[in-house]
C-alpha cells in the first residue's frame, strides 16, 4: 500500500476531508503529521524563508515531521485559485518551490495546480494524473473524486452548525468533539482558517473565548449567500478567496442585532490581512471591533489582557444600559 | 474603617495603593518591579503595613498588570482584572466625563476611548514595544541621565531635533548619529519625546478620534517632554493626574471594592501572615507530556504549592485549582 502524508497546516483545514477520501478511495494510506506544537514551530522557523507568514513557517515543521517517516508521496498542492475570478494568497503558489529548495529528504512531491480561476479544465486533467499514479482506471479517479468532494460538503455542513473546522474535522474522523457550552456574549471572530483553527498559532483564540462565557460566531456558520451580499457592497471586488469571505462576514455580523463585537486575528506580515483587516475596521460602524496581531509568541499575556478587556467592556457597557452599575465604571 | 487594596503589577513597576471605605487614597507604593515580582509584591506590602502602623481590616484585594495571577495567589484577590478596564475605571473615577485616556507604561501603551463613563473602544500597541517606558529607560541609561530627570531635560529644549520614530532600533541609530554631530542632549530628548508622541499617535491611537477632556497616564506621565508633545500635537489639553502611576492599581481597589459590595460570600484575601511569613519560591521545569515541552512555573510558600501555571494544556494548572478550590471551602 502507497503511502500518502498530508502536513496539518494551510488549506488542511478547508480540504482535508476531501484529499484524504480522493487518496484513500484509490487505495493509498493518508497519514497527516501531528497537530502543531513546539517541535513544528521550531523547525518550521529554521526551515521558512524569513519573510513568509507565522502559518507557512509552520506548514515547513509539517512537511519536515512527514519527512522522518517512510512516505511514497508527500501531498502539497499548488494552490491558485479555487473558486472563478478569485485567488488565494500568491505565497500558496509557491509553496511546492519553496518546500524543494529547502529540503533534501523529501518523498516525491505531488504538487498539482489548482487553479480555478478562469475553467476547471486543466484541473480535472492534474486530478485523472494524479490518480493515475495509483491507478490505471479511470472511472474508479473520478468516482474517488465525486466521493471526496461530498465528504468535504458533509464537513462543512457541520462546521454550519458552529463547529470550527478543524472540530469538523475531527468529527468527520469519528472522534468526540465536546459541545461549547453557551455564554451571555455573542462574540464574531474572524481571520484565515490556517491561523485560526490551528490551536497552537492562534494562541487557543476561540477556547479561551469559550471558556470567558462567549458564543463564537465563525465565518463558515453563516450562510454563504448572505456572505456574498455583503462582501459586494464594497466598492471594490476583493478578489481573495479568504479576504472576501472575511469581509462579507464581518458586514453581516455587522448588521446582525444578536452579535455583540467582532474579533479578527491577523498574522504579522500577511499581506491580504494589511488590507483586509483595515477595510473591516473601516466599514464595521454598529459593533465593537479588535483586531489581534500575533507571530511567534509563546507568552499568551497580552492576548489574555486584550480579549478579557474586549469582554469587560461589552459586559459592563451592558451592564450600564440595564442601569445596575456604580457611576465611576 | 476598612480598606481595599489595590495592586498593579506591571512589568517594569509594582504598585500599590491602599483605598479606605469611602474611595479615598490613604497609602501609595511605587516600586521598580526589577525583574522580581514575587519580591516586589512582599515589599511593597510590607511598605504600606509599617506606614499605617496599626492593624489593617482588608476587605477586598483587587490585583490588575501583567502579574495579576502572581498576585493574586500571593495575596488572595477578589477581582483579578485587565489593566484596561482597571485604568478606566480608575480614570473615570478621578475626572468624571473624561472622553480619552492615553496611557503608557513599561511594555504597553493603549488607548482608551470613553463615552459617559462606559469604555467604547480600546487599542493597544502590537507585537512591538517600541516608544513605551522600558525604551526611554534604556535611552536615559545610555545618555547618564536619570529616568526621572529625563521630562525635566525635554521641557528646556526650545527646539526639538527630529528623531526617526517609527522604530526603537532606528530612533536609537538616529539619536547617536545626532548626538556624534553635535546637537545639545536637551534638543535630542525632546525630538525622542516627539518622535514617541508621533509613533503612539500613528499606531497605537491610528483611526481613533481623540477627544477633550484627555487624560495621560501611566508610569511615562512622569515625563514632562512626552506630555508637553502630546500637547502640541493633539493642540488640546492634556491632563496628568497627580497619582499618574498608580491609577492602575487605584483602578483595581474600585473593582475590588465593587466586588465585595455586591458579594455575600466572605472575601479571598489570604491574610497579612500568608503574605508576611511565609517563604515564597518559584521553579520551572519542562513538561515532557507532549510536544509542546511546555516550561510550567511552579510557585511554593515554604513546602506548600500554591500554583502552576505556563502550561497549555492546562493540565498542571487544573492539578491545583482543584485543591485549592478545597482548602477554601
Amino acid at each position: 500500500m502507497k503511502q500518502v502524508g498530508i502536513p496539518h497546516g494551510l488549506f488542511y483545514y478547508y480540504y482535508y476531508p476531501l484529499w484524504k477520501t480522493f487518496f484513500t478511495d484509490l487505495g493509498a494510506n493518508v497519514i497527516s503529521s501531528s497537530t502543531s506544537n513546539r517541535l513544528t514551530l521550531d523547525q518550521g522557523i529554521k526551515l521558512a524563508v524569513d519573510e513568509t507568514c507565522l502559518p507557512i513557517k509552520i506548514y515547513f515543521g509539517h512537511v519536515q515531521e512527514l519527512c522522518q517517516q517512510h512516505l511514497d508521496y508527500i501531498f502539497i498542492p499548488r494552490l491558485v485559485s479555487v473558486e472563478p475570478k478569485s485567488y488565494i494568497c500568491p505565497k500558496f503558489m509557491g509553496i511546492p518551490d519553496m518546500i524543494r529548495a529547502a529540503f533534501d529528504n523529501l518523498p516525491l512531491l505531488i504538487d498539482i495546480t489548482i487553479d480555478v480561476s478562469k475553467s476547471d479544465r486543466s484541473l480535472k486533467r492534474d486530478i485523472m494524473r494524479v490518480g493515475s499514479l495509483f491507478t490505471k482506471d479511470n472511472s474508479r479517479i473520478k468516482q474517488a473524486y465525486t466521493h471526496a468532494c461530498q465528504e468535504n460538503r458533509f464537513c462543512h455542513l457541520l462546521a454550519r452548525e458552529g463547529y470550527t473546522l478543524a472540530e469538523a474535522i475531527s468529527l468527520w474522523e469519528g472522534q468526540q468533539v465536546q459541545n461549547p457550552a453557551s455564554g451571555d456574549l455573542n462574540i464574531g471572530v474572524l481571520g484565515h482558517g490556517y491561523s485560526l483553527y490551528d490551536s497552537y498559532i492562534s494562541l487557543n483564540l476561540i477556547e479561551r473565548l469559550r471558556k470567558m462565557g462567549c458564543n463564537v460566531f465563525l465565518p463558515e456558520s453563516l450562510d454563504t449567500g448572505c456572505i456574498e451580499q455583503q462582501a459586494a457592497t464594497v466598492p471594490k471586488r476583493v478578489f481573495w478567496t479568504l479576504g472576501r469571505k472575511m469581509v462579507g462576514s464581518a458586514l453581516y455580523m455587522d448588521k446582525r442585532p444578536d452579535i455583540d463585537g467582532i474579533i479578527y486575528l491577523a498574522c504579522f506580515g500577511c499581506g491580504p490581512d494589511s488590507l483586509i483587516g483595515e477595510i473591516i475596521d473601516n466599514k464595521v460602524k454598529n459593533k465593537s471591533f479588535m483586531m489581534l496581531t500575533i507571530d511567534e509568541h509563546s507568552g499568551e499575556g497580552g492576548l489574555v489582557t486584550r480579549l478579557e478587556a474586549f469582554c469587560d467592556m461589552l459586559r459592563r457597557r451592558r451592564m450600564r444600559g440595564e442601569g445596575n452599575l456604580p457611576a465611576y465604571g | 474603617m476598612h480598606y481595599y487594596l489595590g495592586v498593579d503589577i506591571g512589568s517594569v513597576s509594582s504598585n500599590f495603593v491602599l483605598m479606605d471605605q469611602y474611595g479615598i487614597i490613604r497609602e501609595k507604593v511605587y516600586l521598580r518591579t526589577l525583574g522580581n515580582p514575587v519580591k516586589a509584591i512582599k515589599e511593597g506590602f510590607a511598605q504600606i503595613k509599617s506606614r499605617q502602623g496599626e492593624q489593617l481590616d482588608i476587605q477586598g484585594v483587587g490585583t490588575t498588570g501583567s502579574g495579576r495571577h502572581l498576585a493574586d495567589v500571593l495575596l488572595g484577590a477578589d477581582v483579578v482584572k485587565n489593566e484596561i478596564t482597571a485604568h478606566a475605571v480608575a480614570a473615570s473615577a478621578l475626572f468624571p466625563g473624561v472622553r480619552t485616556i492615553i496611557e503608557i507604561g513599561g511594555q504597553d501603551s493603549k488607548i482608551i476611548i470613553l463615552k459617559n463613563g462606559i469604555v467604547q473602544d480600546f487599542a493597544m500597541n502590537t507585537v512591538c514595544a517600541a516608544g513605551t517606558g522600558s525604551f526611554l529607560d534604556q535611552q536615559a541609561a545610555r545618555l547618564s541621565i536619570a529616568i526621572e530627570d529625563f521630562g525635566d531635560y525635554a521641557v528646556r529644549s526650545r527646539q526639538g531635533i527630529r528623531i526617526a520614530g517609527r522604530c526603537g532600533v532606528f530612533a536609537e541609530s538616529d539619536m547617536i548619529h545626532k548626538q556624534q554631530m553635535g546637537y545639545p542632549a536637551e534638543d535630542i530628548i525632546m525630538g525622542l519625546c516627539e518622535a514617541l508622541v508621533r509613533n503612539y499617535l500613528n499606531n497605537v491611537a491610528k483611526g481613533k478620534k481623540i477627544e477633550e477632556p484627555i487624560v495621560f497616564q501611566g508610569g511615562v506621565a512622569a515625563n514632562a517632554g512626552i506630555k508637553k508633545a502630546f500637547e502640541k500635537v493633539l493642540n488640546s489639553q492634556v491632563q496628568v493626574p497627580e497619582p499618574y502611576e498608580v491609577m492602575g492599581a487605584i483602578g483595581a481597589a474600585m473593582l475590588a471594592q465593587e466586588e465585595r459590595e455586591q458579594s455575600q460570600a466572605p472575601g479571598n484575601y489570604r491574610g497579612d501572615d500568608f503574605i508576611m511569613e511565609g517563604e515564597f519560591k518559584s521553579s520551572s521545569h519542562e513538561c515532557k507530556g507532549c510536544p509542546n515541552l511546555c516550561e510550567v512555573v511552579c510557585i511554593k510558600r515554604n513546602q506548600e504549592i500554591l500554583a502552576y501555571w505556563g502550561d497549555r494544556c492546562k493540565k498542571w494548572e487544573n492539578s491545583i485549582n482543584r485543591q485549592d478550590k478545597l482548602q477554601v471551602i
